[in-house]
């Protein structure tokens, strides 16, 4: 019965999963898993830099989809000078500069202070973003070139996988073991554990704890820019912002979801959210919503974690 | 020892007593600088926006109305300590609501007020109801979701928005000239930042101020945290559509498009930036927000100074809140935590007869960082 009790985030999940795939196959709905999965490991992406911060510093990273946005910018703007290659390799370094510069500037001098002085704080540096993208790009939508231009190579359940799509799933499921190899077997994934924990203790072992956080952030604006490279141009344009106001929500739900504190519950997380998204996108009963009725159903997802299981499927209560 | 004590004549209290210093009066010239000061400000506030073009008008009374906002988010965030990510959803449906209220059921002005501000409270009490129970960061996102779901969703209803071209809303009659719309504003002003000093007057008011101060400390001196809490968001959302329903008929027609994520974070830095839990603070810091496209186009040295900028464009009156505000929003947070609020208490305490101490910047620890996790 302890091995039930122990592991009842992940028995539940299984079950979720395993209810969600039947009724889609029993309902006809096969090709909105497909896509749900697809833009779902987009979701999980961006969650997967949300769970790293959440767990290092204990904050809402706000700023965490134009992390993505700036990394497409420069993916942009760089393409018409070199490469796709090395603009991809310039992009993802701006998301890096990008985060550091906002953990020096911006979470460091906040570093006493209580944890949703800094979400409004990572917010503000989200809308400081958006508002120098309209104002130097002006709102309009800008193509953006695949890392692969093959579309159809395979084809799951009637629904035809891009190469773009295979790499993103890739990336993530690459990523997420990555990275949970990362802090349970290096020192430095158990010094940025410590940290979050304990910092004083952690500083007292010889540690920088700030050196820590500049870590941290720039890994996570790693994950962000990937986030973006790779799921952007699959939704064939992008415009200012596009990350935060695509993305970053169903990301945060995907996190809250799957467990703010569990890098494989992000995965997941953005793997339902997706999955749900596209079921409410498609199926008939959800018609009679007005606008986009997927919208609804993530809010709708995210209030029935919180209130029924805060600490999400496979995270650990606080 | 106790001898020496009881032996000791009580002295007469008043007769030997030092002489308690006498509180601070301001001489004749103290009162008249204070009066001249007082009927500038009067001035500016009364009779500078008269006689101004309409569209200038429009503009001061749009600063009035988003004064309202930031009180509104002030309740909440000031008070109780929560913050809404999502308040465009507030004001935007009580722009709604009072636009429909008017144009398709054919309902008076003060009705359609009044409406706008219970159906704000009600959504409050129903959202609130259901997520307040999660505080903080929590609470935080689910209100940031609740603005995309009235975004993408509730403003999307076409019975409600009258579609893609907006729903009209015209002046109410008594009203239609902009100058006495914009004496409408100040009065509801006036009402609202009464209401707010009333209430945090009460028990209940002393009681917000001390849970966000500690809830496990409040709630052992018989606080009634979660209650309070919640009636503080009902508060909040009654005012915020009472800002809806005035901006609504100030522009005389409500477009869908108008209630974004961007608005949402500029009333939030508005709120902060004009320092919390100091009323005047917000309201000038509110409308500050409300009047940056105007400034800009009156100082054109600012535009100027910004287009020596390789390669920038002229920063519109639609951008600049959102490039400007965030960085005066990361200046407050790390340099003056008490905003506006804080750096004019000098003048207010002034003004209100007293010595002029600068060092009185009024409660050391007035800061957004009340906002606890």
């Amino acid at each position: 019965m302890t091995w039930v009790k122990e592991r009842q985030g992940a028995l539940v999940t299984a079950g979720i999963l395993v209810a969600v795939v039947v009724i889609l196959l029993a309902t006809g709905e096969k090709e909105s898993l497909v896509i749900g999965v697809i833009t779902g490991s987009a979701y999980g992406l961006l969650a997967l830099g949300l769970v790293l911060i959440y767990k290092s510093s204990g904050v809402f990273n706000f700023a965490q989809g134009e992390f993505g946005t700036v990394a497409v910018y420069t993916l942009y703007l760089l393409h018409f000078e070199v490469s796709y290659g090395f603009a991809l390799l310039g992009a993802l370094a701006a998301a890096v500069v990008f985060g550091v510069l906002v953990e020096r500037i911006v979470v460091r001098p906040l570093f006493d202070a209580p944890r949703v002085t800094v979400l409004v704080a990572t917010a503000g540096v989200a809308l400081l973003s958006i508002g120098v993208e309209i104002w130097f790009g002006e709102a309009t939508v800008r193509p953006v070139d695949r890392s692969f231009p093959t579309l159809d190579r395979f084809t799951v359940l009637g629904v035809n996988i891009s190469d773009q799509r295979l790499l993103l799933l890739g990336a993530l499921v690459g990523l997420a073991i990555l990275l949970a190899l990362f802090f349970n077997r290096t020192n430095l994934g158990l010094a940025i554990l410590g940290a979050s924990q304990e910092p004083t203790a952690t500083e007292l072992m010889g540690i920088s704890v700030k050196r820590l956080s500049t870590i941290v952030w720039a890994l996570a604006a790693l994950l962000g820019g990937l986030a973006g490279v790779l799921a952007v141009p699959e939704g064939g344009g992008f415009t200012p912002g596009v990350l935060t106001t695509g993305f970053l929500i169903p990301a945060f739900t995907a996190a809250v979801l799957g467990g703010m504190n569990s890098l494989p519950g992000a995965f997941l997380g953005g793997v339902i959210v997706g999955v749900v998204e596209a079921v409410a996108t498609s199926a008939p009963i959800f018609e009679d919503i007005p606008g986009t009725p997927g919208t609804l159903l993530v809010f709708a997802v995210l209030l029935v974690v919180l209130i029924i299981r805060p600490q999400g499927l496979l995270g650990k209560a606080a | 020892m106790a001898v020496d004590v009881e032996e000791r004549p009580a002295a007469p209290p008043s007769a030997e007593a030092p002489a308690r210093p006498q509180p601070f009066r301001p001489s004749i010239l103290g009162w008249i600088l204070r009066l001249v000061v007082w009927a500038g400000v009067a001035w500016v506030v009364l009779v500078f926006p008269l006689g101004r073009e309409a569209f200038e008008v429009q503009q001061y009374a749009q600063a009035v109305i988003y004064g309202i906002i930031g009180l509104s988010l002030n309740v909440l965030l000031g008070y109780v300590g929560q913050i809404s990510l999502g308040h465009q959803a507030f004001v935007g449906i009580g722009a709604f609501t009072a636009a429909y209220a008017v144009s398709e059921q054919g309902q008076s002005v003060w009705v359609a007020v009044a409406v706008a501000a219970a159906v704000g409270g009600l959504q409050a009490l129903i959202l609130g109801g259901a997520s307040l129970r999660i505080t903080g960061l929590y609470f935080a996102l689910v209100t940031l979701a609740y603005g995309l779901v009235a975004e993408r969703n509730i403003f999307q209803i076409e019975e409600l928005t009258g579609g893609g071209q907006g729903q009209p809303a015209p002046k109410p009659n008594g009203f239609e000239s902009d100058w006495r719309y914009y004496y409408l504003c100040l009065a509801f002003l006036a009402v609202i930042m009464w209401i707010d000093w009333r209430m945090m007057r009460t028990k209940s008011g002393r009681a917000m101020l001390a849970l966000r101060e500690n809830p496990r400390v409040a709630s052992t001196f018989g606080v009634n945290v979660k209650l309070l809490q919640l009636f503080a968001f009902v508060v909040s959302g009654a005012f915020a559509g009472v800002g809806g329903a005035l901006l609504a008929f100030n522009d005389t027609f409500v477009s869908p498009e108008t209630w974004d994520f961007n608005l949402a974070l500029i009333f939030v830095i508005m709120t902060v930036v004009g320092g919390l839990r100091s009323r005047v603070g917000v309201v000038i810091g509110s409308a500050f927000f409300a009047l940056i496209g105007y400034l800009l186009d009156k100082f054109t040295f600012i535009q100027d100074g910004l287009n020596a900028i390789p390669g920038a464009p002229d920063l519109t009156p639609e951008i600049a809140p959102l490039v400007i505000g965030p960085i005066l929003l990361l200046l407050t947070l790390v340099f003056f935590p008490g905003g506006i609020g804080q750096q004019i208490r000098p003048i207010q305490r002034w003004l209100g007869g007293k010595r002029f101490d600068l060092k009185d910047r009024g409660l050391k620890e007035v800061q957004i960082s009340d906002v606890r996790a």
